[in-house]
């Protein structure tokens, strides 16, 4: 094993005086975690201002205004009255407004009526979520309108008199819909984009360490100086182990400093120290261990390095360190969890999200799960001789 | 015949890529696989994910508006029986709000016990009030039919079940006030979900990166010597650097040929009017290729330009709107994203996919993007022929 320990030395000398190791490690991702977080400086809550063209100016108009400036709406909606509906589409389309309602002449009457009235709804493109708000509350309010009439209807049509129609109407008006939400919030904290894209980030150049062990183990062998250190009393594995060791520290160095300098400088929370620290040595050792196994697989450094950004790209796709899993389809977020990465972010989300410290506990055992299989391949792949 | 001397020099370029497999997986299957993720992850921009927990043993009302919240069209809904499992995907973000249908929800409606439904929302979400107001939308068309039953069957005695089947018939003749949503604009400013989001998004990081990282072929040749020996021939240095310039050029159009072309033929993607795509195409070719000479000069040996090419390329991409839209960062990032050439490329490839735009209605950012190739093409070609002669 000491064998292994003076190969690690030597590779991560080696590696300190690569500058390309250094960026790919440290500079990067951190480069990438100051512009993600420049990006999504402040997310506020929604809050948008809305006009209102009542043209209306009956019962029905003063009502609907009168609900958009309840309190209960206060948190959401500001309301400005517009005068016409063309003003009104200027200050939408040039977003002085996120959306305006027009309440069209004869509304009241209409609505009374036989005839359809309609609300109209003015948004535009790009304030989808304002737009989706206003169309929501419009239609909120009709519901109770529309609830009323179709009372009357049905009271009309399981037996009651038309004679009673007026009663009907009278007595329909003071109904209130039987039916309504409560909100409410599962007490999870805010997962942030720094918080998920630090680790991601973090993860995905970190995993390029896998290359850099694998390939110098075959740079070592077109040079002669594996043959020489064979030529000593080490096993290939030990060379093997060496080159892991190495993706090790130079791994676990790169994701410590990810993990202080976002959580000093740009409020990322990785959660839980005890636990985010046991993801991220779970997640360097799998990097361990994917070293030795292209290492062991690939017959060449071209090798080397080919299989070795086929297995990162395919891990970090898959894994989700590109999008946010979460907000993937589901047969992308169980593929997630073949992967140890998409493992490793599970249990980031979780303990971001405020799960407790124990969620680490199932996404750490797959991990070395993972670990476990693949160090076996490689067990058994280091046993072929090492001359070609 | 022969051929001329720099494209000589071009396809001995090309050939010595095409035969490194590596290279090839980054320019064919990478950006394919990517776009496929991306496009599948941002197909449901649109929809917001919503989750209703419908207890066990519930009866049909609640069903029903588990029902007929999945076919509300702003919203895509997946049906819990076990609250623990739907709040956890709640906490992970994979939901944006939970709907939690009360134990003996159609015996107290019958009964004429007014019933709240629990909207649970993530703090994860900005949707939370679109999301609120929608689900309401669709709990207050029940609640109408609910209303309607109780009130006929308290007048006439006709009883809660059968009033509930006439109000339900009823209930699509009798709206009588409707809502209507008009657009005030023709077309919006990010890019359409789905692979029309991640087709062009991912040609202009790729054919970039990849540009970049082509880099390396050019120190390589360097390295051994390939220049040194071409230039023992009767060819000047211009013909070198012209030929590397090409090969480079023709890579990028290449890979953004395979993208258009996987895009438009397998993920469905319209690629807007042909002429203003070509042209931007080719134009953002031009840029890659500017950087990719470039990096061919600033890079000291191959493996600096293969790792931190793509390091540059992904952070470019990010200030410049391929990863996430401008539309949804600070200000001030939106106006830093536009010092490098992804984000009037973004810019244009949006004009084109969501507003219908034609080679006119993209001038603007074509002449920055071209005004940025000359320079980066100036730059770097002078730069190869003076290591060339060196």
């Amino acid at each position: 094993m000491n064998a292994a320990l003076v190969i690690a030395r030597k590779d991560l000398r080696q590696r300190v005086r690569d500058r390309s190791a250094l960026v790919l490690g440290i500079l990067a991702p951190l480069l990438i975690a100051t512009v993600m977080s420049a990006a999504f400086g402040s997310a506020g809550s929604f809050h948008t201002t809305v006009g209102v063209v009542d043209q209306d100016r009956h019962e029905l108009g003063a009502a609907f205004v009168a609900m958009l400036r309840s309190p209960d709406l206060s948190d959401v909606v500001t309301v400005r009255s517009v005068a016409t509906p063309a003003e009104a589409r200027r200050l939408v389309h040039d977003k002085k407004l996120g959306a305006a309602f027009v309440l069209p002449l004869g509304f009241t009457p209409a609505a009374h009526g036989t005839a359809t009235a309609r609300i109209e709804v003015l948004g535009s493109s790009d304030q989808a979520i304002a737009r989706e708000v206003s169309a929501a509350l419009a239609e909120s309010f009709a519901a109770q309108v529309n609830a009323d009439r179709l009372s009357v209807l049905t009271a009309l049509a399981t037996g009651t008199s038309a004679a009673r129609t007026a009663h009907l109407i009278a007595a329909s008006a003071r109904l209130r819909l039987p039916v309504s939400t409560r909100s409410g919030d599962i007490g999870a904290k805010r997962l942030t984009a720094i918080s998920y894209y630090a680790p991601s980030m973090g993860i995905f150049f970190m995993f390029f360490g896998i290359g850099f062990g694998a390939r110098s183990y075959w740079l070592e062998r077109r040079s002669g100086n594996l043959d020489r250190m064979l030529a000593a009393p080490v096993r290939p594995a030990e060379v093997l182990a060496g080159k892991a060791l190495s993706t090790l520290v130079f791994g676990l160095a790169s994701l410590l400093t990810m993990a202080v300098v976002t959580s000093v400088f740009f409020d990322a929370q990785w959660g839980p120290l005890p636990a985010a620290a046991a993801l991220v040595f779970a997640i360097v050792l799998a990097a361990a261990a994917l070293t030795a196994l292209v290492a062991a697989l690939a017959r060449s450094e071209r090798q080397a390095d080919g299989v070795a950004s086929t297995v990162t790209f395919a891990l970090v796709l898959l894994g989700g360190n590109f999008v946010f899993v979460s907000s993937s389809p589901e047969l992308l977020r169980r593929l997630a969890l073949l992967t140890p990465n998409g493992w490793a972010m599970r249990g980031f989300v979780d303990l971001q999200s405020g799960a407790g410290a124990s969620a680490a506990v199932q996404p750490v055992l797959a991990i070395l799960a993972f670990t476990a299989v693949v160090a076996g391949a490689v067990a058994l792949l280091a046993r072929r001789p090492v001359s070609s | 015949m022969t051929t001329p001397a720099p494209l000589a020099v071009t396809a001995a370029a090309l050939r010595r890529l095409v035969r490194d497999r590596t290279a090839m997986f980054f320019v064919v299957v990478l950006p394919v696989v990517v776009i496929l993720i991306i496009g599948l992850t941002a197909r449901g921009f649109d929809k917001l994910r919503v989750g209703v927990v419908v207890p066990d043993g519930s009866g049909p009302l609640a069903t029903q508006l588990a029902e007929e919240l999945g076919h509300d069209p702003t919203l895509t809904t997946t049906t819990y029986t076990d609250a623990a499992a739907a709040r956890t995907g709640l906490r992970r973000g994979e939901l944006v709000a939970l709907v939690v249908l009360p134990r003996g929800y159609d015996t107290a409606l019958a009964a004429g016990r007014p019933q709240q439904i629990g909207l649970l929302t993530s703090v994860q979400s900005s949707d939370q009030q679109a999301v609120g107001a929608a689900i309401s939308a669709v709990v207050g068309r029940q609640a109408a039919r609910v209303q309607a039953a109780h009130f006929a069957s308290v007048q006439n005695g006709s009883g809660f079940g059968a009033s509930l089947a006439r109000a339900t018939a009823l209930q699509p003749g009798t709206t009588v006030v409707g809502v209507h949503t008009t657009l005030v604009d023709t077309g919006a400013s990010t890019l359409p979900a789905g692979f029309s989001y991640s087709a062009p998004t991912m040609l202009v990081l790729f054919v970039f990166i990849n540009a970049l990282a082509g880099g390396a072929a050019i120190i390589q040749a360097r390295q051994l010597g390939i220049h040194d020996r071409a230039m023992a021939a009767p060819i000047t240095a211009r013909t070198i650097v012209l030929g590397e310039t090409l090969a480079a050029l023709v890579l990028a159009l290449l890979q953004s040929l395979l993208i258009v072309g996987i895009g438009a033929v397998v993920f469905g993607v319209h690629w807007g009017d042909p002429v203003a795509a070509a042209t931007l195409v080719v134009v953002w070719a031009l840029v890659g290729t500017g950087a990719g000479v470039l990096s061919g000069t600033v890079f000291r040996t191959p493996e600096q330009a293969g790792a931190i090419g793509p390091a540059i390329g992904i952070a470019f991409g990010m200030l410049g709107g391929c990863m996430w839209p401008l539309e949804i960062v600070t200000p001030l990032m939106r106006t830093v994203g536009h010092v490098v050439p992804h984000a009037w490329a973004v810019d244009a490839w949006t004009t084109l996919l969501s507003r219908g735009g034609d080679l006119a209605s993209i001038a603007r950012p074509l002449l920055v993007l071209a005004g940025m190739a000359v320079a980066l093409l100036a730059l770097s070609t002078l730069r190869l022929r003076a290591r060339i002669v060196r």
